[in-house]
């Protein structure tokens, strides 16, 4: 029986605004763009379906009817069913845990412990120490896969996910999220590895990747007015370092894989900041990572194609992305001995993550 | 439903049109944000429709799109209150009320736990049964019943209090 309190509540509960048209038309659009039909069913034929925390991905391991309908294939331990194209798959570089490469918006990852994904529509991606875990921006969720699918997480992020940075210990992950209408669209996050305790760390702050600092217990970004900024976990403190404005907007940072001297790259240079300050490279460059215990700079040269660099957390990787018009390629392994793993023809390759 | 399925964009669009107020209502009555419940919507459909192709069709799909939209709701604001500066809003941002006692009242359903409010907006909000608000949100239907009673109870706490003072 309904109460004089019941009929209260239905009166001014009821009374909910209506949803705005322009929400439901990007509802709609992004929705129709993760349709995800189902495989057709096929007698005798075992079709292995793996769900990923109730994201994006489902796959049908067998049918290869996907792999023409554009799907998201994942296997676990065996080789992924060769696509009818002439992109050469994905593999593993020699002495990586794993690698994972963005073409055309779509993530491809390998690892040395058999997993292996493709398609799954991705805004960035990082993999984990020894490339265990799969992080990665899934609609405006941040997600972590692992082989056995069972254990994954998806967390809401309340945006797109713009970068990803898995802290050395393998316990948190920092995460840059971009609030499409916000005036200062950008918050960096940290998050437990295990998709609990999320924290924002810093607002207003400018997409850059965030680095962690060797311990993990300290996470880099760049703040407002370009700043770059260290906030120390143990303490929940934030140190802003302050660099000459003339050195231009800080690009990149990275923190070396021991001890805590930061790498800054502005426009201009590439300055180590640590107990004293040292100019180490002075022009634009395409990236900047620790190799072998010394800081790389890969200099960009005017005219040329720019080139996409990753380096390994633990410093002894490097994949390097190039692009000649008709092809990319990924190159990657220790330094001095690269090696071709990925060619795909007329693709944007947008990302690469080597670990 | 089994065109979608299939992966027609025509038949996805139809059911999008035909559950998206639905699902924004139940999001907002949830959060009780306009700007959260476009975007707890917009996710919902998103999940939705990637794993149309493992739904089991023999179910109604409203119920199901319900429960995704809930959860993520539920997500979002557990995330939120994690967060040490961001505290939720007092007041849920339902239509404006006139009278002294509805104002008494949504200020009193504001200060139900969100458990508590998810399920006294969406069975008097939305007007979902307490069978479909526990296929929504994965609970027991008795547990249901249990925190109608229970908000209830403290809703009438709460304006006899208000009447006293």
């Amino acid at each position: 029986m309904s109460s004089e309190l019941e009929r209260r509540l239905e009166g001014l509960l009821a009374g909910a605004p209506e949803p705005d048209p322009g929400a439901g038309e990007k509802a709609q659009h992004r929705a129709l763009r993760a349709l995800q039909p189902a495989a057709p069913a096929r007698r005798g034929f075992r079709t292995v379906v793996v769900a990923f925390a109730a994201v994006v991905a489902l796959l049908a391991v067998a049918a290869g009817s996907l792999a023409a309908a554009g799907g998201i294939h994942v296997s676990f331990g065996a080789k992924a069913r060769k696509q009818p194209s002439t992109r050469i798959p994905l593999s593993l570089p020699q002495g990586a845990d794993g690698i994972a490469v963005v073409v055309d918006g779509r993530l491809s990852v390998v690892t040395r412990s058999g997993f292996r994904l493709q398609g799954l529509p991705v805004s960035a991606v990082t993999l984990s120490p020894h490339a265990l875990y799969v992080a990665a921006g899934v609609g405006s969720s941040l997600v972590a896969l692992r082989p056995d699918a069972h254990q994954a997480w998806s967390h809401p992020a309340g945006g797109r996910v713009d970068a990803i940075a898995w802290a050395p210990d393998g316990l948190r992950i920092a995460y840059l999220v971009h609030h499409e209408h916000d005036r200062f669209p950008w918050t960096v996050h940290v998050i437990w590895g295990n998709g609990t305790h999320d924290q924002v760390v810093g607002r207003s702050v400018n997409p850059v990747r965030p680095t962690w600092r060797a311990d993990s217990l300290a996470v880099a970004y760049v703040g407002t007015d370009y700043r770059p900024t260290v906030y120390d976990l143990a303490q929940a403190a934030h140190h802003v370092i302050r660099m000459h404005k003339l050195f231009g907007g800080v690009a990149r940072l990275a923190f070396a894989p021991t001890g805590d001297v930061l790498a800054v790259n502005t426009g201009r240079r590439t300055v180590l900041v640590g107990k004293s300050r040292k100019t180490v490279w002075r022009g634009s460059t395409d990236g900047i990572g620790w190799l072998d215990g010394r800081l790389a700079v890969a200099a960009a040269t005017p005219g040329l194609p720019r080139h996409i660099y990753a380096f390994s957390t633990h410093g002894k990787i490097l994949a390097l992305v190039t692009a000649d018009g008709r092809t990319a390629r990924v190159l990657a392994g220790p330094a001095g001995r690269l090696r071709a793993v990925f060619a795909v023809p007329d693709e944007p390759v947008s990302a690469v993550e080597v670990g | 439903m089994r065109r979608a399925r299939r992966g027609d964009r025509d038949a996805a669009a139809a059911l999008f049109r035909r559950y998206w107020r639905d699902a924004w209502r139940a999001a907002f009555a949830i959060t009780g944000r306009q700007s959260l419940a476009d975007d707890v919507a917009a996710d919902g459909f998103e999940r939705a429709f990637a794993a149309l192709g493992r739904y089991d069709e023999r179910r109604p799909f409203g119920p199901w799109l319900h429960r995704i939209v809930a959860n993520r709701a539920l997500d979002l604001l557990r995330a939120e209150r994690r967060l040490s500066d961001e505290e939720l809003p007092e007041t849920p941002d339902f239509a404006p009320a006139h009278e002294p006692g509805d104002r008494s009242l949504l200020a009193a359903v504001a200060e139900l736990s969100v458990e508590r409010r998810v399920v006294v907006v969406l069975r008097y909000g939305v007007g979902m049964t307490p069978k479909q608000i526990a296929e929504a949100l994965d609970l027991p239907v008795g547990t249901v019943n249990s925190r109608l009673a229970r908000s209830l109870e403290q809703l009438r706490d709460s304006l006899e209090v208000e009447h006293v003072e």
